[in-house]
């Protein structure tokens, strides 16, 4: 348990810590010795891109160059690449000394990647705590709970929202989502008893990610109860009756007719 | 030349599972979303019938984009050259519709009209359409089971059709 709490404990103190601090959910910012880099020092987008692309790759080990390019852009020259490459190493370590080695993006012969024990990354972050969290559930349910809430500060919308129109940044963004919806959705759970205002605001959050995730409409329906506001209840079912209609063309599942019928069981 | 990015659709499909008990049996229900990377649009499905429309109305019109300042003539040649491939996943989309979707609900409207089809062609008197609609929370197993009687039913008309075919002889 001191060692889920330790875990969590390291990871903040990266965040603290790092020289390069990235920003992706919901906007893109990077921070160099906690200074944030303004979209002037970028230059061009170019190097924004090839960037993100290392970010949204960051796990598949050593990106080659060619496949890079490939999937950024259209028409593209290793000087493109080059001038790309430098404009990154120059907003992450603008006093390095020529031909040294760069720090924070690993070269090796012609596959790059980013150096993920230097540079704190919030998506990174966000899949760790989770990782935490799931791993204190059973055991340690306040352990959990700050995992969670930690995981959940750091998501502030969407992953690299300006590029939503890239699929080489979909498959994170998909996989963002899907986290942090379970990530509402247990923690939701969690707090049910003991703070049900919480619960209902977390699983509220769940929905305005996708307003037909039906766990949320329970919770919510639950909550409602615990707070002694049977027409709110009543009220969350209906709505989650008439989106799955809408969008599906199916009726909630029988756990959610079953809630419905003890709440209307209560008088 | 038209750009490799005008030229390219992706697409990226959520599934989503439910299982539950219901009348003491294990039931499954799948959800799905499937969303159009280039123009950000989403369609939600429970029969992955509309999603693979979706795909189909997307590829449809990125071929016509593409092929804007060609005679209408040779458009309606590509386009149809472009719909032969959904020809193909017509074929294996009910298989993949049985094997993996099983949504009773839609299934069963989807046999229901099958059955119509197979009986209207022995005879009037019997092609009145059947009414499953008891059959919406069908099970997996129940499912199994009808699936078995088309079978039987079909091999029975096929043998029938013969006998006709034979008498008229």
């Amino acid at each position: 348990m001191a060692d889920l709490l330790q875990q969590i404990e390291h990871l903040k103190s990266f965040e603290k810590q790092a020289e390069i601090k990235i920003q992706t959910l919901g906007n893109f910012v990077l921070w160099r010795n906690q200074e944030k880099i303004s979209d002037k020092e970028w230059g061009r987008d170019k190097a924004i891109q090839l960037f993100q692309y290392f970010i949204s790759n960051r796990k598949k080990n050593a990106l080659h160059k060619e496949k890079i390019m490939d999937n950024l852009w259209e028409d593209w020259d290793d000087r493109d690449f080059k001038v790309a490459l430098h404009g990154i190493q120059k907003v992450l370590e603008p006093n390095r000394i020529n031909r040294t080695e760069p720090n924070f993006i690993i070269r090796q012969g012609v596959s790059y990647q980013i150096d993920l024990e230097k540079v704190w990354i919030d998506v990174e972050a966000l899949e760790k705590y989770i990782i935490i969290g799931n791993e204190a559930l059973t055991i340690d349910k306040n352990s959990a709970k700050i995992a969670y809430k930690e995981a959940i500060e750091l998501y502030k919308g969407s992953f690299l929202p300006s590029r939503i129109f890239e699929d080489w940044t979909s498959e994170e963004r998909e996989k963002n989502q899907l986290l942090i919806l379970g990530t509402y959705i247990t923690l939701a759970e969690i707090l049910l008893d003991e703070n049900p205002i919480e619960s209902i605001r977390l699983s509220q959050n769940a929905l305005e990610i996708d307003a037909t995730w039906e766990d949320a409409y329970r919770i919510q329906m639950q909550a409602y109860i615990a707070k002694g506001n049977r027409p709110q209840a009543l009220k969350t079912y209906m709505k989650c009756e008439v989106i799955l209609e809408e969008e599906y063309g199916i009726s909630p599942l029988p756990e959610t007719k079953m809630l419905l019928q003890k709440i209307e069981e209560i008088h | 030349m038209i750009k490799k990015q005008a030229q390219t659709a992706s697409f990226m499909v959520r599934f989503h599972q439910q299982i539950f008990e219901e009348n003491g049996e294990s039931k499954i229900q799948w959800k799905g979303k499937i969303s159009h990377v280039q123009d950000g649009e989403e369609k939600r499905f429970s029969d992955f019938k509309d999603a693979l429309t979706f795909m189909q109305q997307k590829l449809n019109t990125l071929t016509e984009e593409a092929t804007k300042y060609q005679t209408s003539e040779e458009q309606e040649n590509i386009l149809q050259k472009s719909l032969s491939m959904w020809k193909a996943i017509k074929d294996v989309g009910p298989k993949v519709l049985r094997d993996t979707l099983k949504d009773p609900k839609k299934q069963f409207h989807n046999l229901q009209d099958q059955l119509q089809d197979q009986i209207s062609n022995i005879s009037e008197e019997i092609s009145e359409k059947i009414q499953i609609d008891q059959w919406k929370n069908a099970s997996k197993s129940d499912f199994h089971k009808v699936q078995q009687q088309i079978e039987d039913l079909a091999a029975e008309i096929k043998k029938m059709s013969k006998k006709i075919d034979s008498q008229k002889k």
